[in-house]
């Protein structure tokens, strides 16, 4: 589970790409997005996700990205087959299916080379209200407190005699219940005890907290940017005007 | 002068119990002063800390009587915000306290919360360091700190906020014997350098003998025992309320009824070892 959950978890790096304004990551990777929506054939979309693919190894994070497509697989096969049984048309099913990949690379590659703390500041740059912000640091703060809780109470359920890796899928899943159950239990406690806490240092006070920590664009990143708003107009023409259309 | 802590006649009953968890009681804590207050699980020291930061009743509602006011100020008329600036509440779990990715914007929390500029958020975050000695672990996140680091992280984030009067809730209870009596030793600390006054809940107290002005043990939410920690420890009472006195104090104790040793306060061991070796001694 950990293992899988990974692709969309930050682990600091200090490569150029991790380097750049978070909020320049985020429009490069909403451009890249874009050009997967936009592309009309498949071998348009290979060519995205190729470049995404050569920005994350140059990021050191082909793996970690790598990764992400291989959980998500199972949903581009699911696009694939639904899309086929209902339209019977090869072509658009993989096209489907690839844009769905494209759109996973390109989201991954953002999350996986962007810290919480960075999130955090693109949250608090859409203005989103405090508590949405607040909300989303605090999950992802306490992702390895929970899983941490989550093997203690397996370690606890398997000594007094839980078998979770035997039998089939459905008793395996049933088996998860005893461990879930003092998780959300525990969880549920803790988030009582956050909430004291936040009270108790003045959480709420004024309508608009102060910051300690500021982030600001250097001029690498203005030309990051402008380098890739050229790209995707590069691309977009190149898409609909310069490219064949080739079908598979 | 009002002190710091006046609570008269407190009593709270939570909406789903029959029984009253503070009952009556009256306490009155000096600026300055560090009391620690013991007594068995569930006889309502917890509801009394909350009572004097405000949780009670703000955030927990109930049946509430009587008074408490912190320099000055009724709890009851006063909203969390502006209790947050002058009671500091160091929870148990220092886990469930740290909320930031990392170690200084948590300290800042608090401080962000308050919309404190942020030059003068930068010098109150790095002086909280300094005092907690965690400068070298500012940049840490939370997970990567142990359990006593993280004890000391979450004082910190306290302390950035300067409360008058801070509250630690067992706060050596997840801790190492000598992580906890370097805790101990960073409260004596911050009450000589910032003039912060304490009142903390506590089992051990071996640990906290050295550094309490006060102690206060707490029964059935009455308030049974009020002194000097000797007036206390040294007393017939305090261990039939089931307050751990310490083994040393306990010697002591033994010692005096043979008549080994005099003296109305309490020992440390190397104290006790020097009493007895004198003339009249073992």
């Amino acid at each position: 589970m950990m293992w899988l959950s990974s692709g969309f978890l930050f682990r600091s790096g200090k490569s150029f790409y991790h380097r750049i304004d978070p909020r320049v990551k985020l429009l490069c990777s909403i451009l890249m997005f874009v050009c997967a929506i936009i592309a009309r054939f498949v071998y348009e979309i290979a060519i995205v996700v190729a470049f995404v693919l050569g920005v994350a190894a140059a990021a050191k994070a082909l793996r970690r990205v790598g990764r992400t497509v291989a959980f998500t697989s199972l949903f581009s096969v699911l696009i694939f087959g639904l899309n086929f049984f209902v339209t019977r048309d090869l072509e658009s099913s993989v096209l489907y299916a690839a844009r769905f990949v494209g759109i996973v690379v390109s989201t991954s590659l953002f999350f996986v080379t962007t810290s919480p703390d960075e999130l955090e500041q693109v949250m608090k740059t859409f203005r989103l209200p405090r508590d949405i912000v607040f909300a989303f640091v605090t999950a992802v703060r306490f992702v390895p407190v929970l899983m941490l809780d989550a093997m203690q109470i397996m370690d606890a359920q398997k000594s007094r005699g839980l078998e979770m890796q035997k039998g089939n899928v459905l008793r395996r899943i049933r088996s998860m219940v005893p461990v879930l159950v003092p998780l959300v239990v525990t969880s549920v406690v803790r988030s009582g005890e956050l909430a004291e806490a936040m009270e108790s240092r003045a959480y709420g006070a004024v309508p608009r907290p102060t910051s300690l920590v500021q982030y600001r664009a250097r001029a690498a990143d203005k030309v990051v940017a402008v380098a890739a708003l050229l790209l995707f107009a590069l691309t977009a023409y190149s898409f609909y005007v310069v490219l064949p259309p080739l079908g598979l | 002068m009002p002190a710091m802590l006046e609570v008269e006649g407190l009593s709270f009953r939570y909406p789903e119990s029959r029984r009253k968890a503070v009952s009556d009681f009256g306490l009155r804590v000096e600026e300055g002063e560090i009391v620690v207050l013991a007594g068995p699980s569930g006889c309502g020291k917890s509801t009394l800390l909350r009572a004097v930061n405000g949780l009670v009743p703000h955030m927990y509602s109930g049946d509430y009587s009587g008074d408490v006011r912190v320099a000055g100020r009724s709890v009851k008329a006063t909203d969390m915000r502006e209790l947050a600036q002058t009671v500091g509440f160091l929870f148990q779990n220092p886990e469930n306290q740290i909320f930031m990715f990392s170690v200084e914007r948590d300290v800042a929390f608090g401080l962000e919360n308050l919309g404190v500029p942020r030059p003068e958020m930068r010098a109150r975050v790095d002086e909280a360091l300094r005092l907690l000695g965690v400068e070298p672990l500012a940049q840490r996140a939370p997970h990567e700190l142990s359990d006593g680091q993280k004890q000391r992280v979450a004082l910190a984030g306290v302390i950035a906020m300067r409360p008058k009067l801070v509250i630690l809730d067992e706060p050596t209870s997840l801790l190492d014997p000598k992580t906890a009596s370097e805790l101990v030793g960073l409260v004596a600390r911050l009450r000589k350098e910032l003039g912060t006054t304490f009142l903390i809940v506590e089992h051990r107290l071996d640990l906290l003998v050295g550094v309490a002005d006060r102690m206060v043990v707490m029964s059935e939410g009455r308030k049974v025992l009020d002194g000097t920690p000797a007036d206390v420890l040294l007393g017939e009472e305090a261990e039939g309320y089931g307050v751990a006195v310490p083994s040393i104090t306990r010697l002591q104790k033994a010692l005096a009824r043979e008549g080994l040793v005099s003296g109305s306060r309490v020992m440390t061991s190397a104290e006790l070892a020097a009493a007895v070796e004198g003339p009249g001694g073992i």
